[in-house]
């Protein structure tokens, strides 16, 4: 399982790979904003998707309907990790495909719950 | 002109239609002359009035002279203290991270050596273990105290570097109280202008401006008094849930 981490602080993509390595996913890529994951994704071989909301270049909602929007990624599982707390914004996001949604500052067992919760929806 | 003067420039110019009327040239002539003068004195009075003004606008300008000082000095130098704040972040939290990756390996190795040991412990207090054993168990707890004496340092050292590392606080506090500081005093100037300029300017401000809902604002200050933000998961969850997810 190969997991993209996208968040603009470098300091936030190191807290989630270090939560993900604690739940066993050990294989992680980063990127620090929309424009940066694109290539990435389109290159292949990604699993799953973590995307902050907030980032310069592309934002993590752009890069969710972008990647809704190709038939190669259409069915990706993306968490989305922000500190973006409006009503109106969770909607959007939920009505753009989004997996699952955790506010910022999270916690290891919100990461986990949301992680398992998605996978939990993949498998059935 | 105000209305007593009015009225002594009406007197004199009726004076001066009468005189004329008796074919009174000199009087005619002087009554012309200070009808002349009030004129004048208007005039200087409109110049007087002129040059206040200007004074007042002039003083005004000191106003904006610290406006300028504060976009072409103050502003940049604001950027500057702000990007330093990231980057102090930044380093303090890498910092941080990086002595608990080099903890947290030290204190699973404590944890595994100790398990092993305990287990073998056990054994030999059921009388379980073969002389061999008790050998090899005591040349086990013989390596590991030191390991422990060792690792304990290392972790100790570990903490206090974590402690010391959050002293980003106190740095990054200072430089954002500055800046709030000079936000306010931005904020003064800035309406002792539209005070100025207002006297002139009669628009009100612009409403309903068109705003993007779903803009990325980053965390909400007072969260709790804006009833469009949602102040924890929980409130998530409910609203992605009600949503149908």
């Amino acid at each position: 399982m190969k997991i993209l981490i996208v968040d603009d602080f470098s300091t936030m993509r190191r807290i989630i790979k270090n939560l993900l390595r604690d739940l066993g996913f050990n294989n992680t890529v980063e990127a620090d904003d929309g424009l940066t994951a694109w290539p990435i994704l389109e290159a292949g071989g990604i699993d799953f998707l973590v995307t902050d909301w907030n980032m310069p270049g592309m934002q993590g909602i752009d890069l969710l309907k972008k990647v809704r929007a190709d038939e190669n990624m259409a069915t990706l599982p993306v968490l989305m990790v922000t500190a973006e707390t409006k009503r109106e914004q969770i909607i959007v996001a939920a009505q753009a495909g989004v997996n699952g949604y955790i506010v910022k500052p999270f916690t290891a067992a919100t990461l986990k719950e949301k992680i398992d919760k998605i996978f939990e929806r993949i498998d059935s | 002109m105000d209305s007593s003067n009015q009225t002594s420039q009406l007197e004199i110019a009726r004076s001066l239609v009468t005189a004329l009327e008796n074919n009174d040239e000199q009087l005619a002539a002087e009554l012309t002359l200070s009808l002349g003068q009030s004129q004048e004195s208007a005039l200087f009075r409109e110049v007087g009035k002129l040059t206040r003004e200007l004074h007042d606008a002039l003083n005004n300008f000191e106003v904006d002279a610290r406006l300028i000082d504060l976009t072409e000095n103050e502003m940049p130098n604001t950027r500057d203290r702000l990007n330093f704040v990231i980057t102090t972040t930044e380093n303090a939290a890498h910092k941080t991270l990086g002595y608990i990756d080099q903890t947290l390996p030290l204190t699973s190795e404590l944890k595994k050596s100790a398990e092993k040991i305990d287990e073998s412990w056990h054994r030999f207090r059921m009388k379980e273990l073969s002389a061999d054993e008790f050998r090899q168990l005591s040349k086990e707890i013989e390596a590991y105290l030191p390991i422990v004496k060792q690792h304990s340092e290392q972790i100790h050292a570990n903490l206090s570097e974590m402690i010391m590392a959050q002293g980003f606080q106190d740095i990054t506090g200072q430089v954002i109280r500055q800046v709030i500081d000079l936000v306010g005093e931005v904020e003064n100037n800035l309406v002792q202008l539209v005070k100025v300029a207002g006297k002139h300017i009669n628009d009100k401000p612009k409403e309903n401006k068109q705003v993007d809902p779903i803009k990325a604002e980053g965390p909400q200050i007072n969260a709790e008094d804006n009833p469009d933000v949602l102040n924890n998961q929980d409130e998530v969850d409910d609203l992605l849930s009600s949503l149908g997810f």
